[in-house]
């Protein structure tokens, strides 16, 4: 793998809680400019991976580095400065206020709040600037005819779209996605890919956590498989659609499920 | 939307009444009138902290460390009282910073139950210390507001239709930044991490420092309103800011209802009326505790988004468009 | 310095005995319910004033008070548990500041009734177990020991060895999984209330005699047993008795050598110590926000 592309990278990375591990010595490397997928039957690790990266967790062991700098034990809010933002899992978004107010949250890295400016009424050229910034995120997902709407009453298609748009709207070098395409509609989940790709296509870096494998292939350059808390292989979509102990891994754990 | 010209012309009419209301009222209802005042203070800060989600017990004690500071200040220093008055409110938001480490690694009823905790220390501190304090007895004598002119208004504070006029200046100053801070960004920020505070964390908002910072801001004009109190009144001793005092600012801002800026006070006001006119006239004053019991639990109950949710569900009705009100 | 140190024991036991049968009805209250009953020292108070109104108004033998205490004050709880628990069982912050406006209407029902002032009840023996000159046990003391005792250990038989019990502890650990296995939580939270508030209330009866009774008396007690629950690990009964123990020996101690007010500064900045190092306390494991 090319060293010098990477944007970001996991070394060595354990966790565990309560003596379990959940993860042990994961290594990956996401590219610049690329959709990365990490995947892997349930309980695999994926989702307390994502948790590390995004800093939610702090990780037992190992690194996670961005742009070379480590930001693994970063606060969540500080990884999100660095320039890491991540979304959640199902609808989590700010139900009770406007889509816009949703979008305008997420310019808050660019335009910090400022207490005497805003008493003394001098933010104008901030708040304005935050409003075409939220404005041009919510039109980018194709939710600007949604602004004043309560964001709890979208559907739940544009609601995923608005968690990416408040997402987009700090301006991340990097995009963390948590199971966007669960409990979607295949209509929908065609949108969403859309979007992904037109978001890659402008130059984010895209690490997409996902259980179904299905739709990922199609979308990702790069894809990481766990299993068991430990790196099984990565490689481009067709090497893993072929990948014997990934089929083994999926089917296992399938039968499992059975 | 109300035009630019009638929102002016209905300012206007506000404050002319707001000037009006004493001059109809006895000395004692005038005197009602001042706490009533500074209770709004009092009332409006606290929802500024409920804003992010957290609800505090000790509000009504640091509301008491800006008395004690304005009044030792005054007293001790010899400093003229309006800068007394400054200076315990700066007090208030200190001490509330000081605070914020302990109680904000603290969510919902942790924070409740440490507030409670961190409040009851600052009371028993004060009972200890006679000295500067004046232990359980408190301090007595604080220094009044120094009479002065303006054009033809003699400000004379042992009148309380004059310290009405000072105290409506200062509050509504202070209401006025307090509502220009919950319609900045900084407002938003905080309805942000009442609502989800992880997703608010993840676009970069550094939620601790956010609540830190309402803390303190409510603290000041918390300890602002102590101030005004204890120059008004002139005796302050622990118990002028005990639990009741502080279920009775819950009280009135549940009853209000936390949804807008004037829930609360909406709240405050309906029941220092009701408190004063009804229980009063019938003489049942010491029952106010009871009545005031009751009206927590029933609004509670029974009013989830206060009295002020009624009003706009009232008022959403006559419009024709009652649904709108009814959203959680 | 020996006698001096017996008579604290003996003192702070007389203490822990009685703030361990409050804590502990607080503690199951929350485990079940998972709501802070903020009115948990006007039940104490209420148990208080049993005594005053029967023992010292109409002379009832003071072991048939006792006994009415518990069941009178155990009504009271599930009357709470009626009125604003159940209601509000989905909103433990609701439920928390209805209790305060129930706290806020049993005290002005009380002032009401018997006024403001201190009572004094007549003690109901007046004899004094004497181990030394310095050392002395009144036997009213002894008695309130023995009763926490015994009630603690009935409470713990009624736990770990009745039906009831079981589906107590079954709700009190998952409160969904226990509704699947058949348990009425609406059933368990009656019971929880009522063994709480009932607890408490015997804890006033038992006191009454020793101490001022007031309609603020409740104040000292919660704030002390908040400071016990939380050291204990919120929903521990065995923290809740250890830090029981615990804090009235401390809090005599100092009481003792420096003064009161201090040692209650103390034990409240035990308390924030607690909750800022382990939010859960030193026992718990239960995690509710």
């Amino acid at each position: 793998m090319n060293v010098t592309s990477s944007i970001l990278s996991v070394r060595d990375l354990g966790m565990s809680f309560g003596g379990v591990k959940a993860v042990d010595g994961l290594s990956l490397s996401v590219e610049r400019g690329a959709i990365h997928g990490l995947i892997g039957p349930n309980g695999a690790g994926k989702t307390t991976t994502f948790n590390v990266i995004s800093g939610y967790y702090t990780p037992s062991e190992g690194e996670v580095l961005f742009q070379g700098d480590r930001i693994s034990g970063l606060p969540m809010y500080e990884v999100a400065r660095r320039g890491v933002v991540r979304t959640f899992q199902h609808s989590t978004l700010f139900a009770e206020m406007t889509v816009l107010e949703n979008a305008l949250v997420g310019t808050h890295l660019a335009h910090r709040p400022k207490l005497a400016a805003a008493v003394a009424g001098l933010d104008k050229r901030d708040r304005n600037a935050a409003l075409e910034k939220a404005r041009a995120a919510l039109d980018y997902f194709g939710l600007l005819s949604t602004a004043d709407s309560r964001a709890g009453d979208l559907s739940h298609g544009h609601q995923r779209a608005l968690g990416l748009a408040v997402a987009m709207a700090s301006g991340p070098e990097v995009l963390l996605l948590d199971e966007p395409f669960t409990g979607m509609n295949p209509e929908e989940t065609r949108t969403m890919m859309g979007l992904m790709e037109k978001l890659r296509d402008s130059g984010r870096t895209i690490l997409i956590v996902e259980h179904d494998m299905r739709a990922i292939m199609g979308l990702c350059d790069r894809i990481t498989v766990m299993n068991f808390g430990k790196l099984l292989t990565h490689g481009r979509p067709h090497e893993i659609r072929s990948h014997p102990e990934v089929i083994s891994a999926y089917l296992g754990s399938a039968r499992n499920v059975a | 939307m109300p035009s630019q010209l009638t929102r002016a012309g209905l300012w206007l009419l506000l404050i002319c009444m707001l000037l009006a209301v004493p001059h109809g009222l006895s000395f004692s209802q005038q005197e009602i009138l001042v706490f009533l005042t500074i209770n709004v203070l009092v009332v409006t800060s606290y929802r500024l902290l409920a804003l992010t989600g957290e609800w505090s017990l000790g509000h009504v004690v640091i509301m008491g460390v800006g008395a004690y500071a304005s009044a030792l200040a005054s007293k001790e220093l010899g400093i003229a009282v309006p800068v007394a008055m400054i200076t315990g409110a700066l007090t208030a938001a200190l001490v509330a910073f000081g605070l914020s480490y302990p109680l904000f690694r603290m969510k919902g009823f942790y924070f409740l139950i440490g507030s409670f905790a961190a409040g009851e220390i600052i009371r028993l501190l004060w009972k200890r210390f006679r000295d500067p304090f004046g232990g359980p007895k408190g301090i007595k004598k604080i220094e009044p507001m120094p009479d002065f002119d303006i054009v033809i208004w003699r400000f004379d504070f042992f009148e309380p239709v004059s310290y009405y006029y000072f105290c409506l200046v200062v509050v509504g100053l202070s209401l006025w930044i307090m509502w220009r801070i919950e319609k900045s960004p900084l407002g938003l920020t905080f309805h942000a991490i009442h609502w989800q505070d992880k997703l608010a964390e993840s676009a970069g908002i550094n939620v601790r420092a956010y609540k830190t910072l309402a803390f303190v801001i409510a603290s000041g004009f918390s300890g602002l309103a102590g101030a005004l109190l204890a120059h008004y009144i002139g005796t302050i001793n622990p118990n002028s800011f005990d639990l009741e005092q502080m279920v009775f600012v819950l009280t009135w801002t549940i009853v209000g209802g936390t949804a807008t800026f004037f829930g609360p006070i909406l709240g405050c006001a309906a029941l220092v009326i009701l408190n004063e006119i009804v229980l009063r006239e019938f003489g049942f004053e010491q029952g106010r505790p009871l009545i005031y019991g009751f009206v927590l639990i029933l609004s509670v109950l029974f009013l989830p988004r206060g009295l002020e949710g009624l009003l706009q569900d009232f008022t959403g009705a006559l419009r024709g468009r009652g649904r709108q009100g009814s959203r959680q | 310095m020996i006698e001096l140190l017996a008579q604290t024991g003996l003192n702070s036991l007389y203490a822990a005995a009685y703030l361990s049968l409050v804590a502990v009805g607080l503690v199951l209250i929350f485990g079940v319910m998972g709501v802070i009953n903020f009115a948990h020292g006007e039940l104490f108070m209420l148990g208080a004033y049993v005594v005053v109104a029967l023992y010292s108004g109409f002379g009832v033998p003071y072991i048939l008070v006792a006994a009415i205490g518990l069941i009178f004050v155990g009504c009271i709880g599930i009357l709470m548990e009626f009125t604003i628990f159940r209601p509000l069982r989905d909103s433990p912050l609701g439920g928390l500041v209805a209790s305060i406006g129930f706290l806020l209407i049993a005290q002005a029902l009380v002032s009401m009734g018997f006024g403001v002032r201190m009572e004094h009840v007549p003690p109901v023996t007046q004899e004094v177990i004497v181990f030394s000159e310095k050392v002395r046990l009144p036997l009213q003391r002894l008695f309130v020991i023995l009763a926490a005792v015994m009630f603690l250990s009935l409470l713990w038989i009624f736990l770990r060895r009745t039906r009831f019990g079981w589906a107590l502890r079954a709700s009190a650990q998952d409160a969904e999984a226990a509704a699947l296995q058949g348990i009425s939580i609406r059933q368990t939270s009656l019971i929880a209330m009522f063994v709480g508030a009932g607890l408490a209330g015997i804890a006033g009866v038992l006191t009454a005699p020793l101490i001022s009774v007031g309609p603020h008396m409740g104040h000292a007690v919660i704030v002390a047993a908040f400071i016990v629950i939380i050291v204990g690990g919120i929903g521990s009964l065995e923290g809740a008795i250890v830090a029981s123990v615990a804090y009235a020996f401390i809090h005599t101690i100092v009481t003792t050598f420096w003064d009161g007010v201090i040692a209650d500064i103390t034990g409240l900045s035990l308390m924030l110590l607690v909750l800022i190092v382990r939010p859960t306390g030193l026992f718990g494991t239960t995690d509710r926000a």
